[in-house]
């Protein structure tokens, strides 16, 4: 069987194509085929809210891992962060999860610690942050907190 | 006969509100029964009807800090609150620092902490790490409203010392990390002392 140059041409274009489409799918869905870079720590919030998989862990701004994995333990939620070769967590850093502006992306924000202790690959941040909850917050701060079960006592 | 009066339901709920804390407290560890031993004492100041007036207000402080003092770790707290930077400073200007950071405290929390009025104080459960502490409380104010209040304590000679206390979910250590984080980025840990400095000695003039 033979083949027109502008055949094998047009089907090798087909092909690059498909290559481009593949990487542009795995860039902008964020997902990671070779994802075995870097080390994976864990962390319990009391809540994560819009955090997703895949969502960055920042050190001052820089992204210095993402979200791996998300689950529950014990009633709260358990994320399991990928941290880059060689950013090394003090025991006492403190793992916040963040928005960028108040309703904007979530991130993970991990202030560097004072210890000498380095968490181990597999280990536990233990100082953790949710974020706060605005609406309830403004609530509670403008007086009336609506969510109260409790009526003020009137003597 | 049952009386339909107000008050008479006040004193059952009372009574079901006081016999459901202590059961709760029943169950309560180590860490949570020492936390609230000292929270209970500096109530007691606070409630004191001879301490109350303004001229005592230096008295009360000072029975306030020596309650306190004991259970909060402010070394910790202030080497938590600085971070990384804590390393690059000499064993003085740590020493200086963690001064200067529990004057700050002081200065921040006292006014809230002298504001208590009757609130309710319940222990809702705590967790254990190792030799750290993770107790968990509520606040319930007279008009309703409820807050969270978290320690974290760690276990040091073989007492449970507060290193950081997480109120509706905001680390009051994490607050001021990234405060003098902000301000040795932008400038240095000189002028951090400089400005805590100067604080302090407005804060001493105005009392």
């Amino acid at each position: 069987m033979n083949y027109k140059t502008s055949e094998i041409i047009v089907g090798l274009f087909v092909l690059i194509g498909i290559a481009c489409l593949g990487y542009l799918a795995i860039k902008l869905g964020k997902l990671e085929v070779l994802s075995d870079s870097g080390y994976t720590v864990y962390a319990d919030f009391p809540t994560v809210a819009g955090l997703k998989r895949g969502d960055p862990v920042e050190i001052a701004g820089v992204k210095v891992g993402r979200v791996e994995s998300m689950g529950l333990a014990d009633d709260r939620a358990r994320l399991v962060l990928r941290v880059d070769d060689g950013v090394k967590l003090q025991e006492d850093v403190i793992a916040s999860v963040r928005a960028r502006g108040l309703i904007g992306d979530k991130f993970v924000l991990v202030s560097p610690g004072a210890s000498d202790k380095i968490i181990p690959p597999g280990g536990r941040i233990r100082e953790t942050e949710s974020p706060p909850d605005i609406p309830d917050l403004i609530g509670k701060l403008v007086g009336g907190d609506l969510t109260s079960k409790v009526e003020k006592q009137t003597p | 006969m049952i009386p339909n009066d107000k008050r008479f339901w006040f004193a059952i709920s009372a009574v079901v509100l006081a016999t459901w804390t202590a059961a709760a407290s029943v169950s309560a560890g180590v860490p949570t029964e020492q936390i609230r031993s000292t929270v209970d004492r500096a109530i007691l100041v606070l409630k004191d009807p001879r301490l109350k007036p303004a001229a005592k207000t230096k008295e009360r402080r000072a029975q306030l800090k020596q309650i306190l003092f004991g259970r909060f770790d402010f070394t910790e707290m202030a080497k938590r609150a600085l971070g990384t930077n804590w390393r690059r400073r000499t064993p003085k200007e740590q020493e200086e620092f963690v001064q200067l950071f529990s004057e700050l405290l002081e200065r921040a929390y006292a006014d809230i902490i002298e504001s208590y009025s009757e609130e309710k104080i319940i222990y809702i459960g705590e967790r254990l790490d190792g030799g750290y502490a993770d107790v968990a409380s509520k606040v319930l104010a007279s008009n309703g409203a409820e807050y969270s209040l978290n320690y974290k304590a760690h276990y040091v000679n073989s007492e449970w010392r507060v290193y950081d206390v997480i109120a509706e979910n905001i680390s009051v250590i994490n607050n001021f990390r990234s405060q003098f984080n902000r301000v040795i980025a932008k400038s240095s840990y000189e002028e951090l002392v400089r400005r805590l400095r100067e604080k302090a000695e407005f804060g001493a003039a105005k009392r």
